[in-house]
């Protein structure tokens, strides 16, 4: 019968909210990253979006020596696991052989910036502390990260009161709609290590892949002429898309939360209308112009993205 | 940089040749060989499945009406099939405790899920073939959907721009991975590319 119950607890998350809240969120953010940090934690969590369900499991936790350790793995499907021992991360994916990067974070569904300094985002976002509600059977409290501008979408945060850990995130437009969900299901915060880090404690991770000095600073033949305030150019370079081996120019773009990504490249069609997709709250937003293929991937709206791929232009340069 | 440094990242990330020095480094370490070797053959075992392809649903009205829903995580499922699905959680429960129940309510979700797709199966292909404008002049046959794709021609397109679109998803989501190491020097560059308006 508890079992029961608690299945029910999961399922029946609300949402009931108290308007007169004055708390500040900064400071629930500053405890979030810090839990994030600092916390032997482990945890389930599903990610909700279109039709479909996505479950992890992700554990942390520091040892002896103060490094951090960090397991994410994909339950369903292909597996895919990210492994992160202090500053090298690594990816064990289906599509590659595995790989180590030198990174403090991971790259997964939750926004590397919440175990840094959130509040870092202040420039283009507003952090506002909402109210109570319980959340995976915790009294818990929602901070909203909401965007200034109309360009992009609010990040919606539960963290629970006694730990201030994560325990649902949603993605949302500025109209409110729920574009994408993270709902933990379970969360075990210990004193000590998890057998599975102290497992990962033991074994070497995979080489790191060196990425030549310059690589992801070339200078590009075509450039992006708008982006809503605040994104930084990250990455550019010419590489070839794995799925189909098409040599593209490609841009990565930051805002602090979210990765935007353009790819231009020479086309079969002269033209063809623009076209996207949703996968959750990524837009795929693709478009053929005079022969010249530019597509925008990112957590953005669909007319953010178009605006982006129409302000692909090709620099004043010999052409190719 | 050197040209040839410069290719071995490149076909490293196309996965045209396979990292063999990481294999070999891993298969070599007594310690993780264990753990490595598992993750090596669970991987082998998923790379044969062809059809385990990233599922993009077209209809984003669905998926705002299902993330709307509380249905999405109260699945309205059959009698029969609720007794059952408790009496397994019941038996999972047993030895693994919590983390069990954790991955059977994620079953649970997805099973809820289906079934809110199949209620709709009528709806969705009009949704998706309104949502994504047919293009013209692709003809290449596409091997994965050999035999949906031969019907017409205009199912081709959207299955060919439906692989277009998964691809660059995920070579968004792979350059993110890799990006990741430039972000501590992003302070120094700091390359703005401010919006000019």
């Amino acid at each position: 019968m508890k079992l029961i119950r608690s299945l029910l607890l999961l399922v029946t998350i609300s949402t009931s909210v108290t308007a007169n809240e004055t708390e500040q969120a900064e400071p629930w953010l500053e405890r979030l990253a810090q839990s994030l940090q600092t916390l032997n934690f482990s945890t389930s969590f599903v990610v909700v979006k279109n039709n479909q369900a996505e479950p992890y499991h992700w554990f942390h936790g520091v040892n002896e020596a103060g490094d951090e350790l960090e397991i994410l793995s994909l339950l369903n499907g292909p597996r895919r696991d990210v492994l992160r021992k202090k500053n090298i991360v690594s990816y064990i994916e289906p599509e590659l052989p595995p790989y180590s990067v030198i990174s403090q974070q991971i790259s997964g569904p939750i926004p590397a910036i919440l175990r840094s300094d959130a509040t870092k985002l202040s420039q283009t976002y507003d952090f506002i502390s909402v109210g109570r509600s319980r959340v995976l059977g915790r009294p818990a409290q929602l901070i909203r990260i909401v965007s200034k501008d109309i360009h992009r979408y609010g990040h919606w945060l539960w963290l629970d009161q006694k730990t201030g850990m994560l325990l649902k995130l949603a993605i949302a437009s500025r109209g409110g709609q729920l574009l994408e969900q993270i709902q933990f299901t379970h969360l075990d915060i210990t004193p000590d290590l998890g057998e599975s880090l102290k497992q990962l404690e033991q074994s070497s991770l995979p080489k790191v892949i060196e990425i030549p000095e310059g690589y992801q600073q070339q200078t590009l033949q075509w450039q992006v002429k708008w982006l809503p305030a605040g994104f930084k150019q990250r990455n550019a370079n010419r590489h070839r898309i794995s799925a189909t081996k098409k040599p593209v120019e490609f841009m990565l773009f930051n805002d602090g939360i979210v990765d935007v990504s353009v790819y231009v490249n020479a086309s079969e069609d002269k033209q063809r209308a623009t076209d996207y997709v949703m996968d959750g709250a990524t837009v795929v937003l693709n478009q053929v112009v005079n022969g010249f293929e530019v597509s925008v991937v990112g957590k953005i709206p669909a007319k953010t993205a178009k605006a982006i791929a129409d302000s692909v232009v090709l620099l004043p340069k010999p052409a190719p | 940089m050197s040209e040839n440094k410069l290719e071995t990242v490149s076909s490293i990330v196309d996965s045209y040749q396979q990292n063999d020095e990481v294999i070999e480094e891993l298969l070599n370490d007594k310690h993780s060989s264990a753990t490595w070797e598992r993750y090596h053959l669970m991987g082998d075992v998923m790379r044969g499945e062809t059809s385990e392809v990233l599922n993009l649903d077209l209809s984003s009205e669905i998926a705002s009406a299902i993330a709307d829903e509380p249905t999405v995580l109260a699945p309205k499922t059959s009698t029969a099939l609720t007794e059952k699905l408790k009496a397994k959680v019941v038996q999972f429960a047993k030895p693994f405790g919590q983390m069990a129940i954790a991955a059977s309510a994620a079953g649970l979700m997805v099973m809820g899920v289906q079934q809110n797709t199949a209620d709709t199966d009528i709806m969705l292909p009009e949704n998706q073939v309104v949502k994504t404008i047919p293009l013209g002049g692709i003809a290449e046959p596409v091997s994965l959907n050999f035999q949906e794709t031969t019907r017409s021609s205009e199912k081709q397109a959207f299955v060919e721009q439906q692989r277009r679109f998964q691809a660059l998803l995920s070579d968004h989501q792979q350059q993110i991975k890799l990006s990741s190491v430039t972000v501590g020097e992003q302070a120094k560059n700091d390359k703005a590319e401010e919006s000019a308006k």
